[in-house]
C-alpha cells in the first residue's frame, strides 16, 4: 500500500518523481578473472542510466558471502557454478546463465614441454606425476581453497588419481593411493596465490627476472594472456597441456540475489544478462579468448594459436564435478593435509605507537589465525606439517615463539602472544633479516612453501639494503606485507616487489589481511 | 494493486446491483469476470518447467479472458508436496511434475478436491551428435527408420553400472566411462522420475518393496556415477547446452525442453542444425516414463484453472511454444518445422511408476 500512495504521488508530480528519483547502485561481486569484461559491463550501465559497482573477490569469498545474513551485492558472477552450488544452501542465487567457458590447464614452458616429449601428444596426469617425482617439472598454481583455478587444478587432479577411474567419492579421500598421487602432484607447486591473475603477472615478471618457473596451471584465456606478454618480451611460451583424465572448465556464471525484492532491480539484472549474452557481446567475449557456451547466440570461436596449442575448436574432456559436500571435504583435505607445507615466519609491529588499540586488533588477528575452529571456516587452517615462527619487533626484534600447525601448539602459541605489549621504536628490516635465519634454517632442503610476512604500523628505521644483501644469499623467499595505521606502504612494497611477494592492506580490517595472506603460501 | 482495483469494482458493481443476488452469479461467470477485472486470484507452486509457459503472454493473456490471474512461485515437485514450510503458506493449488505428486498430497493430508493431468512430456536423454554417431555405431543407440534416436533403457543401465569405458561404447574422443546426469531425486522430479524408470525398468513390471530391495545397488551405482545432480531440471539443461559435449555428454531431461530451447532462438536453432558441428541429440529411452502434470486444486476456487488449461487454444499453445504434449500424451497442434523430425509422434513403450511408498523409500534411501 505504501508503494501505492508513492505512485499517486509520483503521478501527480511526474517530473520530479522520474528526474530526481536517484537510482540505486546495482552491485556486482565476482571473480579476478572477469576484470577485463568489466568495461563492457559498465558500457551497458552507462546506457541504462544506473549506476554499478564491480566488487571483485576470490571464488570461496563469493561463495561464503551467500551465507551471509544480509546480501550485499545484487548479482553474483564467480568464476565456476561450484561455489554456488557448494555454499548457496537457501537457493538465494537465481537465473544463472554462464558468460563464457574456460578450462583450467596447465602451461609448460614450451621448450621443457618439447624436452618432456609432450609437444603434438595427449599428455595424461601419470605423465604429470612421473614428471615431477624425476625433478624435471614444476608449477606455480594458485590456492585451492581460495581461489577457483587452484581448486579446479586440484580437483582434475584428484579425479585422475582415484583408482576406480570414476567420479571422485567420500571414501576416495581415504585411499592412500589416491592421496599419495595428489601430493606428488602438489609437490610441484613452486609458489602459490590467492589470485589467478597476480599469480600469471608474478610468472611474466619472473619470466623476465631469469629466475622463471617451469610451468602455471590457470584459466586457458590467462595462459593466452600471458603469452601474449611473453611474446612481446622475447621469452618462452607456455604450451597448454589438457590433461587426457579431463580438465576443470570454469563456466563464469553470472546469477541474481533478489535482496531488496524490487522488481525493477530483477529487471536491470535480466537486462544486463541478455546483453552480456546477446550475440554481438558474446562476439566481444569471445575475442578476449574466451571459449563461448555451446548454445551461445553467436557462433564466434576465439582464434586458434597452434604455437602453444590452443584449439578452441577441439573437444576437450571435463571431469565430472563430485557432490558439492565431496567438494568441501576434499578442500579440507587440501588446506589440512595434501598441499605442500608452509613455513610462515611473521615479523610483528610491536613499537610504541601500536599501544592501545593497535595491540588489541593485533591480539584478534593473532587469535583468528591461531584458532582453528576460526581458520578452518575460511579454509585457511594450518596444517600439523605446517611451520610457524613469530618474531615481534620494536627498534629490534624480540624473542620469537616457534610452532608447528598442531592444534595445541597453536594454543600455547596464541597465549604467549597474547602476553605481549607495545613499546620501543621501530625496524622492521632488522626483524625481515632474522625471519630470513629461521626460514633458512627450517627450509634447507625446500620441503616447504615459504613466506616472510612483516606487519607494520609506521615508518621504519634501518636499511632496506642490509635486508636485501642478506636476501640474496638466502633461499629467497618471498616478503608479504600487511600494512597498519600510519605504516609508509611504499617501504613495504619495495620488500615485495624485489622478492616477489605482495602488500596486503591491513587498515580496514586487519583480520582479513592476514587471511589473504594465508592464501599465498 | 491489483487487489486495490478489485474491492473498487467490488464496491462499485456491488454498491448497484447490490440486493438482487445478480451479482454473485455474475461474478462467477468465467466470461464476464475477464470482462470486468474482477478475476480471480489464485496463488500456488509449479515446477520449474511449466515457468516459461505460465510466463507467456498469450497464456496469461487467455488466462485472463477466463477471469484467472495466477501468483505463481517455483517449486521443486516433491518440496511441494512435502516441504511444511510451502504447504503453510495455504497454496489455491500445486502444479507439480509427476502423477505420483497426486498421491504423496493425498498421503500428506493435502486437500486435494480436485485433480487432473494437463500437460505431458516423456523422459528423454540428452547427448550430441559426435557422441551419438559413436553409440549407434556401436549399437547401443539405434536409429528408427524416420529417423529418430532410442536406447534400449536396461542396456542402458547394465553399461553404467558396468562402468563400461566410452572407448569401448564407440566414443574414444571422451574419456573414462560412460556417464549420464539427471537432477537430485530428492529435489528435483526429472531425477526422482528416472530412478523411477531406472527401478521400473530393471523390475520390468510395477516394482514393489521386494523388487527395490533386489535392485537398489544397481539404481545406487546408476545415481553415484553421476557426482554432482543439479537441484533442478532447467539448471541441468542449461549446463548441457553451456557446456557442450565434453562437460555434459548425455543428460537425463524431458522432451518439452529442446522444444522450448529451440523456439526461444530459432535463428541458433537454424544455425545450429545447419552448422558443421556437433548438435543437441534426443534419445527416447525405451521404455520411458511419462512426467504428466497434474494440476491439484486445493480448494474450489481453484477447478476453474483445470478447465482453462485444457482448453483447446492453451493445450496448443503448450505444445507449439513449449513441447508439451496433451493429458493423453498427443501433440496438440501442428509439431513446427525444424524439430518435427526429432519427436516421435507417439510414445508407445512407456512404464508405470512405481507407487509412491515405493518412490518415498526409493529416494530416502538414494539420500543417505
Amino acid at each position: 500500500m505504501r508503494k501505492f500512495i508513492a505512485a499517486c504521488l509520483c503521478l501527480l508530480t511526474l517530473g520530479a518523481c522520474s528526474d530526481t528519483a536517484p537510482k540505486d547502485t546495482f552491485t556486482i561481486v565476482a571473480g579476478s578473472e572477469n576484470r577485463d569484461l568489466e568495461p563492457i559491463v559498465q558500457e551497458f550501465c552507462a546506457a541504462q542510466k544506473r549506476e554499478c559497482a564491480v566488487t571483485y573477490l576470490g571464488s570461496l569469498d563469493i561463495g561464503l558471502s551467500l551465507s551471509d545474513a544480509e546480501q550485499k551485492y545484487d548479482a553474483v558472477w564467480p568464476a565456476a557454478s561450484i561455489w554456488i552450488n557448494i555454499f548457496d544452501q537457501d537457493r538465494k542465487v537465481r537465473h544463472l546463465a554462464s558468460i563464457a567457458q574456460n578450462p583450467v590447464v596447465l602451461g609448460v614452458r614450451e621448450p621443457l614441454a618439447r624436452e618432456l616429449g609432450w609437444v603434438g601428444r595427449d599428455v595424461s596426469m601419470a605423465d604429470i606425476v612421473n614428471a615431477i617425482r624425476d625433478g624435471k617439472l614444476g608449477y606455480v598454481m594458485t590456492s585451492a581453497t581460495q581461489s577457483n583455478s587452484g581448486a579446479s587444478a586440484y580437483l582434475a587432479m584428484l579425479s585422475a588419481a582415484v583408482t576406480h577411474g570414476d567420479t571422485i567419492r567420500r571414501q576416495d579421500l581415504d585411499d592412500p593411493a589416491t592421496t599419495e598421487t595428489v601430493r606428488t602432484l602438489l609437490k610441484g607447486i613452486q609458489r602459490s596465490a590467492g589470485s589467478s591473475g597476480w599469480l600469471a603477472d608474478l610468472y611474466v615478471a619472473s619470466a623476465q627476472r631469469g629466475a622463471g618457473y617451469d610451468g602455471m596451471w590457470n584459466y586457458e584465456v590467462t595462459i593466452r594472456d600471458a603469452n601474449n606478454q611473453l611474446r612481446d618480451k622475447g621469452e618462452d611460451l607456455l604450451y597448454a597441456i589438457y590433461p587426457r583424465e579431463g580438465v576443470a572448465v570454469a563456466d563464469s556464471p553470472l546469477g541474481f540475489v533478489d535482496r531488496t525484492g524490487q522488481s525493477d532491480t530483477e529487471d536491470f539484472f535480466l537486462k544486463l544478462q541478455s546483453h552480456l549474452t546477446s550475440a554481438d557481446i558474446q562476439k566481444r567475449i569471445a575475442d578476449t579468448g574466451r571459449r563461448l557456451p555451446f548454445g551461445s547466440a553467436s557462433n564466434a570461436t576465439p582464434q586458434a594459436e597452434p604455437e602453444w596449442n590452443f584449439n578452441p575448436e577441439k573437444l576437450i574432456s571435463t571431469i565430472r564435478m563430485p557432490e558439492p559436500d565431496v567438494i568441501r571435504q576434499a578442500l579440507d583435505l587440501y588446506q589440512s593435509a595434501l598441499r605442500r607445507p608452509s613455513v610462515t615466519a611473521m615479523c610483528l609491529d610491536y613499537s610504541g605507537s601500536m599501544s592501545g588499540e593497535g595491540v588489541q586488533q593485533l591480539r584478534e588477528a593473532m587469535t583468528f589465525l591461531l584458532t582453528p575452529e576460526q581458520t578452518k571456516r575460511q579454509l585457511v587452517q594450518w596444517s600439523p606439517q605446517d611451520r610457524i615462527v613469530i618474531i615481534p619487533f620494536d627498534s629490534r626484534p624480540r624473542e620469537e615463539f616457534q610452532s608447528t600447525g598442531v592444534e595445541e601448539e597453536q594454543e600455547a602459541m596464541l597465549s604467549a602472544v597474547k602476553n605481549l605489549s607495545a613499546a620501543g621504536g621501530t625496524n622492521l628490516y632488522a626483524c625481515a633479516t632474522l625471519a630470513l635465519k629461521y626460514i633458512d634454517d627450517i627450509n634447507s632442503n625446500e620441503e616447504y612453501l615459504p613466506a616472510v610476512v612483516i606487519m607494520s604500523d609506521g615508518k621504519s628505521g634501518g636499511h632496506v639494503d642490509e635486508f636485501l644483501r642478506a636476501w640474496e644469499d638466502s633461499t629467497k623467499p618471498p616478503v608479504f606485507g600487511i600494512t597498519f595505521a600510519d605504516a609508509d606502504e611504499r617501504q613495504l612494497d619495495a620488500l615485495a616487489e624485489a622478492t616477489g611477494g605482495r602488500v596486503f592492506d591491513g587498515r580496514r580490517d586487519l583480520i582479513d589481511a592476514f587471511r589473504s595472506m594465508r592464501g599465498y603460501n | 494493486m491489483t487487489l486495490s482495483r478489485r474491492a473498487l469494482g467490488g464496491v462499485l458493481i456491488g454498491g448497484a446491483i447490490a440486493g438482487t443476488g445478480a451479482y454473485v452469479a455474475l461474478k462467477d461467470n468465467p466470461l464476464l469476470r475477464g470482462l470486468t477485472g474482477n478475476a480471480t486470484e489464485l496463488k500456488g507452486f509449479v515446477g520449474g518447467e511449466k515457468q516459461p509457459y505460465l510466463a507467456n503472454p498469450r497464456v496469461a493473456d487467455l488466462l485472463r479472458k477466463q477471469g484467472i490471474t495466477l501468483h505463481s512461485t517455483i517449486a521443486g515437485s516433491v518440496e511441494m508436496v512435502r516441504q511444511k514450510s510451502l504447504i503453510d503458506q495455504q497454496p489455491d493449488f500445486l502444479w507439480p511434475s509427476s502423477s505420483v505428486m497426486t498421491e504423496m498430497a493425498k498421503m500428506n493430508g493435502l486437500p486435494v478436491v480436485r485433480d487432473q493431468t494437463i500437460l505431458n512430456t516423456p523422459i528423454v536423454i540428452y547427448s550430441w551428435s559426435n557422441i551419438v554417431d559413436g553409440l549407434v555405431a556401436n549399437g547401443l543407440v539405434t536409429r528408427t527408420p524416420d529417423g529418430h534416436y532410442e536406447i534400449d533403457t536396461r542396456a542402458l543401465i547394465a553399461a553404467i553400472a558396468a562402468r563400461t569405458p566410452w572407448k569401448d561404447l564407440g566414443v574414444p574422443s571422451l574419456y573414462g566411462a560412460i556417464r549420464i546426469s539427471s537432477t537430485d531425486p530428492n529435489r528435483s522430479n526429472s531425477g526422482f522420475m528416472f530412478a523411477g524408470l531406472v527401478l521400473s525398468a530393471l523390475t520390468g513390471s510395477v516394482p514393489d518393496a521386494g523388487d527395490l530391495n533386489a535392485h537398489f545397488n544397481t539404481v545406487k551405482t546408476v545415481f553415484d556415477e553421476m557426482g554432482f545432480k543439479s537441484p533442478s531440471s532447467g539448471k541441468l539443461f542449461d549446463q548441457y547446452i553451456a557446456g557442450g559435449p565434453g562437460s555434459e555428454p548425455m543428460i537425463v531431461g524431458y522432451e518439452n525442453q529442446l522444444v522450448e530451447w529451440a523456439q526461444a532462438d530459432p535463428k541458433r536453432w537454424e544455425r545450429i542444425q545447419s552448422g558443421r558441428g556437433t548438435k543437441p541429440v534426443l534419445i527416447y529411452p525405451r521404455p520411458t516414463v511419462y512426467s504428466a502434470h497434474p494440476l491439484l486444486a486445493l480448494g474450489t476456487q481453484a477447478t476453474p484453472l483445470i478447465d482453462a488449461l485444457l482448453s483447446p487454444e492453451l493445450q496448443a499453445i503448450a505444445w507449439t511454444d513449449h513441447g508439451f504434449r496433451g493429458p493423453l500424451g498427443e501433440q496438440t497442434a501442428t509439431t513446427l518445422p525444424g524439430l518435427a523430425e526429432l519427436l516421435i509422434p507417439e510414445v508407445s513403450a512407456t512404464l508405470p511408476l512405481p507407487g509412491a511408498p515405493v518412490m518415498l523409500d526409493l529416494i530416502q534411501r538414494l539420500d543417505s
